[in-house]
């Protein structure tokens, strides 16, 4: 199972990936380039890469789209100054022919903020109830508090398992 | 120096920037936009070339800009030369140190790992020796202590078996006592018991004697009161023949009375007879009276009637009244005559009839009194017989009583005999039983002792078994504590028989890997050798380039005259050429690939052009030698990375420290890699992130597992904007180093073991 987890940059992927790979919050400094590593959840193996998010190697996640079971797309809640910007990202993404079949899970991050946007309000915004064809559920998380990422990777799990 | 050639680099790209005079132009459209202006300009050419017959001194002008151009460009080939050269001295330098370094490394970790080793073993033999030695004299002092610990265990069980034995035997001899005791008891018990027979037998006859006693009593008594009573009826028998001959008298009396009675009887019943007789004489005078009265009564009533009818006659009626009359008085008188006879007559016969009566009554007491006295003899006849009767049983009785009385006599006198002999026989059972009592008391009391004496000697066996006991506890304990002891002696023997195996085990699992080493080693160091002789052979090309260049400088000095002269004579001509000249070197600096077409449409007039295209194609040459040179340095680099790895995987270096490495090694590989990226790579804004993330994808690429490798061939390939031919081959030889420990690489179109999807190419 290949699982992208892809968003803005400062969006919390790495924390993210981490958090699920290790169960611990790491210190991490902005991602030039990607991470890659094996989760395993609930006996599925994932090889989870996480790509860097800034907006100069933004291009080149299309070069990783090819196989991918899953994508993550992981959105700083409380950044809604660039939620446009997101928003646009994801459009792009989805319309790769590579990404066709994959199931899409967004991550409302940083849920443990103030300010930080709801789930409804954060999928109106992403323009997710316009998609069609396509597998997606929106989580409210947060990597440092560790909270909604087991629903969301349950869903996630089932959602894969139901497509096999 | 990452640094240095970093800012070179960036130095070269901003020239080249500069030149190209576009900013911040997307990689691909500019790459287009240079393509379609070398093309541009090689067209123009092209038509220059055409029209040269017509307009020689255009021509010539732009000769001559070319001239200057090439002559420019010619530095700048020199210069990159010189660069090129330094980077390979750089290279080769690096390599060499590299090589040496890893030589040294190898070397050094070897004699460390054989140093280790050697002290390890020794270490070890010598821990192990001491240990051995250690061992055996705690084997044997365990031994010792096991021997002495066993002899006194011998000695305790022998204690203990005897202290067994005496157990058994008091037992044994309390058992005894008991039993015998428990007979004493029994016989006791019996000799109470028939005491206790006897005495009832005893009491049974006493009581039975006071019986025939009180009988015997009861029987004189009676005897007397029947002696009494015999007097009492004697008396009564001479009384009663008193009265019976009393009674005789009265009888032979009343006999006589009653003769008298008769008599008078008689004598009454012929008076009886003759009154009757008058009676009888009265009755016949009274008849005839009557029937004189009744022939009276008839005369009257005849007189009456003759009166009646002789009514005349009154005076005779009247005498016949008067005779009537007189008749009538003397009837009356007659009548009172035989009234009176009659009254006299009934006195006389009530006067006899009272005394019949009388005489009856006085008879009939007499007969009743002789009745009475007949009953009176006949109950004294009865009772004389009763007395006789009486006197025969009262003698009877007297005769039973002295029987009896003698019977008793006989019987007291047997059951005093047998009292006596009873009392004779209780007295000797007495003495017996007090005898036996005695005799049992002094058993009793001698048991008793010997009981006491068994139960003191018990009570020391008891307290020297409790001693021998605790005596027996302790040496258990001993025992036990020695047993563990020695169990973990052993324990631990074998643990460190364990240990030494194994650390045996160990030192061959280490001399295997140094072995497995040494061979990787040998094997480095072929491919070093392999190295060294390819290295050698580029060396030797570098030194032919060398020389090629010493000469191309030659000639390019020689030109270099000539081309001033052309120069010279061109310069006049042209600010027009200038443009041209501009346009052409910002072509030959940014497509250098385009440098054949380019070169190859010069004229062929000249001598310089010619030897410049000489130069050119020697120049074309020598780059794709060196660029060649580089692959097979970075083949060679990839190799010895693999072969570090592998190396290091068997060193058991954990992957992070591996990544560590690489990220802190890739300085020569990076700088031979940097220029090609710049050169071919157009460079946005974000050159620096950009150039980080190339760095970090290759890195990785280099670094991790083949299977994600393979998922960064596409990024690497549109980072370093590889050719799809390029592609493919980086997949072969991801595929061929997957298939490393495999057999021989897959050969191509074939489909891939370990990835399941057929690639979809980029589009």
């Amino acid at each position: 199972m290949r699982i992208l987890i892809l968003g803005l940059d400062g969006a919390g992927k790495t924390t993210i990936l981490y958090r699920l790979q290790v169960g611990e919050v790491v210190t991490t400094i902005p991602t030039i380039g990607f991470n890659v590593e094996t989760v395993t959840y609930k006996n599925l193996k994932f090889q989870v890469w996480d790509l860097g998010g800034q907006t100069s190697i933004r291009p080149y996640w299309r070069c990783y789209y090819s196989n991918t079971d899953a994508v993550i797309y992981v959105v700083d809640s409380c950044d809604r100054d660039r939620i446009g910007i997101s928003k646009s990202e994801l459009v792009a993404m989805l319309e790769e022919e590579e990404l066709r079949k994959a199931i899409l899970v967004v991550f409302a991050n940083k849920q443990d903020m103030e300010q930080a946007m709801t789930s409804s309000e954060m999928a109106n915004s992403l323009g997710l109830p316009a998609l069609k064809d396509r597998k997606w559920q929106i989580f409210k998380t947060s990597a440092t508090k560790g909270t909604g990422l087991d629903e969301a990777m349950e869903w996630l799990v089932e959602t894969l398992k139901s497509r096999q | 120096m990452f640094a240095k050639l970093k800012k070179k680099i960036a130095e070269e790209t901003a020239v080249a920037q500069r030149s190209g005079g576009a900013t911040r132009i997307p990689r691909s459209v500019s790459k287009e936009s240079v393509a379609s202006m070398g093309a541009d300009s090689g067209d123009d050419f092209a038509s220059d070339g055409s029209s040269s017959r017509e307009d020689l001194s255009s021509q010539l002008l732009r000769r001559n800009e070319q001239i200057r151009k090439l002559e420019a460009r010619l530095s700048d080939y020199a210069e990159q030369v010189r660069n090129l050269q330094k980077i390979k001295e750089k290279l080769e330098i690096a390599l060499e140190k590299h090589q040496d370094s890893s030589m040294r490394k190898f070397q050094e970790q070897n004699e460390t790992f054989q140093a280790n080793r050697a002290k390890m073993a020794e270490g070890l033999a010598l821990a192990l020796a001491r240990k051995d030695q250690e061992w055996s004299e705690k084997m044997d002092q365990l031994e010792k202590e096991k021997s002495i610990l066993t002899a006194q265990l011998q000695e305790m069980k022998n204690q203990s078996m005897n202290l067994f034995q005496r157990r058994d035997e008091l037992d044994e001899l309390e058992g005894f006592q008991q039993q015998e005791l428990s007979k004493i008891k029994h016989m006791l018990l019996k000799k109470e018991e028939s005491l206790g027979k006897m005495e009832q037998e005893l009491e049974a006859r006493t009581r039975e004697l006071s019986r025939t006693q009180e009988e015997l009593m009861n029987s004189s008594q009676m005897s007397s009161d029947l002696s009494q009573k015999l007097e009492e009826l004697q008396r009564h028998y001479s009384t009663l023949e008193e009265q019976r001959d009393h009674v005789i008298a009265s009888k032979t009396g009343a006999e006589s009375k009653i003769t008298a009675l008769e008599q008078k009887e008689q004598e009454l019943q012929a008076l009886i007879q003759q009154l009757s007789i008058d009676l009888q004489k009265v009755t016949a005078e009274t008849q005839e009276k009557e029937d004189i009265i009744t022939h009276l009564q008839e005369k009257v009533a005849s007189l009456e009637k003759r009166l009646e009818q002789n009514l005349s006659g009154e005076e005779h009626v009247q005498e016949l009244l008067k005779e009537k009359t007189l008749a009538e008085q003397n009837l009356e008188d007659t009548r009172q005559q035989l009234l009176a006879a009659r009254s006299s007559q009934a006195r006389a016969i009530n006067t006899l009839e009272t005394r019949v009566r009388e005489l009856e009554q006085t008879l009939q007491a007499s007969e009743e009194q002789l009745q009475q006295s007949k009953g009176v003899v006949a109950a004294q006849e009865a009772q004389i017989q009763e007395l006789a009767a009486a006197n025969q049983e009262s003698s009877r009785v007297q005769q039973q009583a002295l029987a009896l009385e003698q019977q008793f006599l006989e019987r007291t006198q047997a059951l005093e005999a047998q009292i006596m002999a009873l009392e004779r026989a209780r007295a000797a059972d007495q003495t017996a039983a007090e005898q036996g009592m005695r005799q049992l008391e002094q058993e009793n009391a001698a048991l008793k002792e010997s009981r006491n004496e068994y139960e003191r000697s018990l009570q020391n066996h008891q307290f020297e078994l409790k001693k021998l006991k605790e005596e027996w506890s302790q040496r258990e304990i001993v025992s036990v504590a020695m047993a563990q002891a020695l169990e973990e002696v052993r324990k631990q023997r074998e643990e460190f028989q364990q240990q030494a195996a194994n650390l045996t085990a160990i030192i061959d699992e280490k001399e295997q890997n140094l072995r497995e080493k040494t061979k990787v080693l040998l094997q480095k160091e072929q491919e070093i050798l392999q190295l060294e002789r390819g290295h050698n052979s580029a060396l030797l090309q570098i030194h032919q380039l060398q020389a090629e260049l010493e000469a191309l400088r030659t000639l390019k000095a020689e030109e270099a005259a000539v081309v001033a002269e052309q120069e010279d004579l061109l310069r006049l001509r042209g600010p027009l050429q200038a443009e041209a000249l501009s346009v052409n070197e910002s072509h030959v600096m940014t497509s250098r690939a385009m440098q054949d077409p380019v070169f190859q449409r010069t004229p062929n007039g000249e001598v310089g052009a010619m030897d410049l295209t000489q130069l050119q194609k020697e120049k074309q040459d020598l780059e794709q030698q060196l660029l060649e040179k580089n692959k097979t340095i970075k083949q060679m680099q990839q190799r010895m990375l693999e072969l570090r790895k592998t190396l290091q995987k068997e060193l058991k270096i954990r992957p992070d420290n591996e990544l560590f490495e690489a990220r802190e090694k890739p300085g020569p590989e990076m700088a031979n890699m940097a220029p090609s990226v710049t050169n071919n790579a157009d460079l946005t804004d974000a050159r620096e992130i950009n150039f980080e993330y190339l760095k970090h994808v290759v890195l990785k690429f280099m670094s991790c597992r083949e299977s994600e490798a393979f998922h960064l061939i596409k990024a690497v390939s549109v980072l370093l904007n590889f050719s799809q031919e390029e592609e493919n081959m980086l997949k072969e030889t991801l595929e061929y180093k997957m298939s490393w420990f495999g057999s021989k690489p897959a050969p191509k179109g074939s489909i891939r073991p370990s990835i399941s999807n057929p690639r979809i190419p980029w589009s």
